[in-house]
């Protein structure tokens, strides 16, 4: 009376049934794509356009005792690094100080009266700098720039002094594949390994619980779907929206925040698949122990906070206590943004990143082999 | 009759709580089981280790003469399961849960649309194919369930619960479709808290906190001892202002239990009470037009007499 043939070891058996459902389940739910999509192209938008950590026209206050063509020279000299702009001048130390405690300047330079006495008769002459160390990294940035400056016409003035051509040694730095050390091309690849987790892991962790919580997972472990016919099914169709969600990031990359893609396309292509893959495994790894979609989700985000700090998206990996260096090379986006910043930035070639991508290749395979064997055909 | 469904001795434990306690029962090929009990006695636990998704704490349980232990997968080819919640997608539309069902069991191509549009058929389901499943009502629901879990022909229907919330229309429906399966040879294994549904059936099991303290034909229990014991018959007794009349009636030497039936009381006495001292103790708290039958035991009497018994055990036993 069975019409079953005999198919008694197949280990994908019942995926052809899963693909038919679950492609139709997300194209009549457009909920669930619009949650796919729409946060990772906001945070993308977001985090390329405010993760900008380049300094420039920093606000300065004036105060000039000294009032000779030599000491405006030198304020010409500040504001011509662009580091810095003028938004005033005061009269006293007071008024100086008062403006960087209002925030309305990050520092404030005060010449005193002999500065072009001083100069002229060969002392020491100095220039006081106030900064506003409550922001390190602006505040370290204007000391180095206020350093050079005084440096540079320190050098010139010697120069002169000593009738020599050029400085004992000079150093001719050359930026290699960010020349203008524009931040998006740094943060933007990273932001679309980080942004790309958003969509990937919730959705195959809330494809597998709801059918939990709904009660058709039941009905299904009743069938003879085997547990690897199940995660394939499941992964199969969100590989392809990841896929999808990443050409259009990728394409954002390039012609909103215009960062050129230096090396091969279709390494960068296999990578992301492999890392999206990778992703959508440890979705599925969560629904092995979710019991509802709050819990999914709970779950997803501890997975996806930490790789936003210890992945080497914002702070470089080499600094970082052995700790979090360790938390660091177990997550799957470490490997993605080194491996896409090598490709899109660098050009690197295959011999030169294949050790992330193995890395990131093998993280997949372990993470779906995983979850399909913690997959119990049992409930309770 | 060769047995499909056999457990013997099937026990479930969770902690410390005994879910199913040593269950022992058979069915037979082409029998409909009906498996009776309040909600949290174990009926589901029963359903769901017989279907292989949960594990047994001991005993054991056959399918087809396939234990459910070791050879779940020879199982999962021949039974059909239909869950309290008739798990339907309901994004999908009647169409496309079939189809999903018949690929879920290997079923392609032709073979797959004969199967359908035969079980369409058997279902009334024509008019509905295109509708998305959420859309349907609770009966249609039901039907697409079933057919679902028909698809790839199972030789072993368990049915939780079929009715639950189904219009009496729909349910006679129903079971007029299980008895033809049934007779086509079909092993039907339905839980129910219908009495008139269990009556239906060929053999009924009785289960009551995780034990299964009766099982056999709608008759043989009928004539259990425990529920018709020697020397007493049961009578349904028509009159007046019914409630008032049971208070009154309890009152009488004999009366062993008394309980209402829509217009009507059914008691169990004592032979020696004759009509006429029902008739008359009635007409003196002044109720009249008092009509007095004879009838054997229902089922319903079956199930409270022995819950009774049984729970009194069980209070005699902790005290």
């Amino acid at each position: 009376m069975t019409v079953v043939l005999s198919m008694k070891h197949q280990p994908f058996r019942g995926l052809g049934a899963i693909l038919f459902k679950e492609f139709i389940s997300v194209w009549r739910d457009p909920m669930t794509l619009f949650f796919m999509f729409f946060p990772p192209l906001i945070e993308m938008i977001a985090f390329g356009y405010a993760l900008d950590n380049d300094v420039k026209h920093m606000a300065m206050v004036v105060l000039n005792e000294d009032r000779t063509v030599e000491s405006r020279q030198l304020v010409e000299k500040f504001v011509n690094t662009e580091t810095f702009r003028v938004v005033g001048e005061v009269r006293n130390v007071d008024e100086l100080a008062s403006q960087i405690r209002k925030g309305r300047a990050y520092c404030g330079l005060e010449i005193p009266p002999h500065f072009t006495r001083d100069v002229r008769a060969g002392y020491p002459a100095q220039v006081q700098l106030l900064i506003d160390g409550s922001n390190s990294t602006t505040a370290l940035q204007a000391l180095n720039t206020a350093v050079a400056v005084a440096l540079t016409q320190s050098l010139q003035t010697l120069m002169r002094e000593t009738a020599r051509r050029s400085p004992p040694i000079e150093v001719r730095p050359q930026m290699l594949y960010n020349p203008t050390m524009r931040s998006p091309n740094f943060f933007v690849p990273g932001v679309i390994g980080v942004v790309l987790q958003i969509g990937t892991t919730f959705a195959t962790a809330m494809a597998v619980v709801r059918e939990r919580e709904r009660g058709t997972l039941e009905q299904l472990l009743v069938s003879p779907l085997s547990r690897w016919g199940l995660m394939l099914g499941k992964l199969v169709p969100y590989l392809c929206i990841g896929m999808m969600m990443a050409l259009l990031l990728y394409g954002i990359m390039r012609f909103v925040f215009a960062v050129p893609i230096a090396g091969s396309l279709l390494a960068l292509v296999v990578s992301t698949f492999v890392y999206v893959f990778a992703l959508l495994s440890l979705g599925l790894l969560v629904a092995t122990k979710a019991e509802n979609q709050m819990q999914a989700l709970q779950m997803s985000m501890t997975f996806i906070l930490p790789s936003v700090f210890f992945s080497g998206f914002i702070f470089p990996r080499e600094t970082m206590p052995w700790i979090f260096y360790a938390i660091g090379t177990l997550i799957p986006t470490t490997y993605f943004i080194a491996l896409s910043r090598a490709i899109i930035l660098r050009g690197a070639h295959f011999f030169e990143y294949w050790p992330n991508l193995a890395i990131l290749c093998v993280m997949a395979v372990a993470l779906f082999c995983i979850c399909a064997l913690r997959f119990r055909r049992k409930i309770g | 009759m060769d047995a499909m469904i056999e457990c013997d001795r099937l026990t479930k434990r969770f902690g410390d709580f005994t879910a199913v306690d040593h269950v022992s029962f058979s069915v037979g090929r082409g029998s409909i089981f009906g498996f009776l009990g309040p909600n949290g006695s174990g009926k589901s636990t029963v359903i769901r280790m017989l279907c292989g998704i949960l594990e047994p704490s001991d005993g054991t349980a056959r399918i087809a003469g396939h234990d459910v232990r070791r050879e779940g997968d020879a199982i999962k080819e021949l039974i059909g399961y239909m869950s309290q919640k008739f798990s339907l997608y309901d994004e999908l539309t009647v169409d496309e849960n079939l189809t999903f069902s018949g690929k879920l069991y290997g079923l392609n191509g032709a073979a797959l649309r004969k199967r359908r549009d035969e079980l369409i058929a058997t279902t009334h389901l024509e008019p509905y194919i295109n509708r998305r499943a959420a859309l349907l009502s609770g009966g249609w629901r039901q039907r697409l369930a079933m057919a679902c879990a028909l698809m790839h022909k199972p030789t072993v229907l368990f049915l939780d619960e079929p009715t639950a919330g189904i219009d009496p229309v729909a349910r006679r429906e129903l079971w007029d479709l299980l008895f033809e399966f049934a007779g086509q040879g079909m092993t039907l294994f339905v839980t129910t808290h219908y009495m008139d549904e269990a009556e239906r059936c060929d053999h009924v099991g009785y289960i009551y906190m995780s034990k299964l303290i009766v099982c056999g034909e709608p008759d043989e229990l009928k004539r259990m001892p425990a529920v018709s014991p020697a020397g007493t018959r049961r009578l349904d007794v028509t009159c007046d202002h019914v409630t008032r009349a049971l208070q009154s009636i309890r009152q009488l030497s004999g009366v062993r239990s008394a309980t209402v039936f829509g217009q009507s009381m059914h008691l169990l006495v004592d032979d020696k009470i004759k009509r006429e001292q029902i008739e008359q103790q009635l007409r003196a708290v002044g109720i009249g037009n008092v009509d007095v039958h004879v009838i054997g035991p229902s089922l319903e009497d079956v199930f409270v007499t022995l819950t009774a018994q049984h729970a009194n055990a069980n209070g005699r036993k902790a005290a």
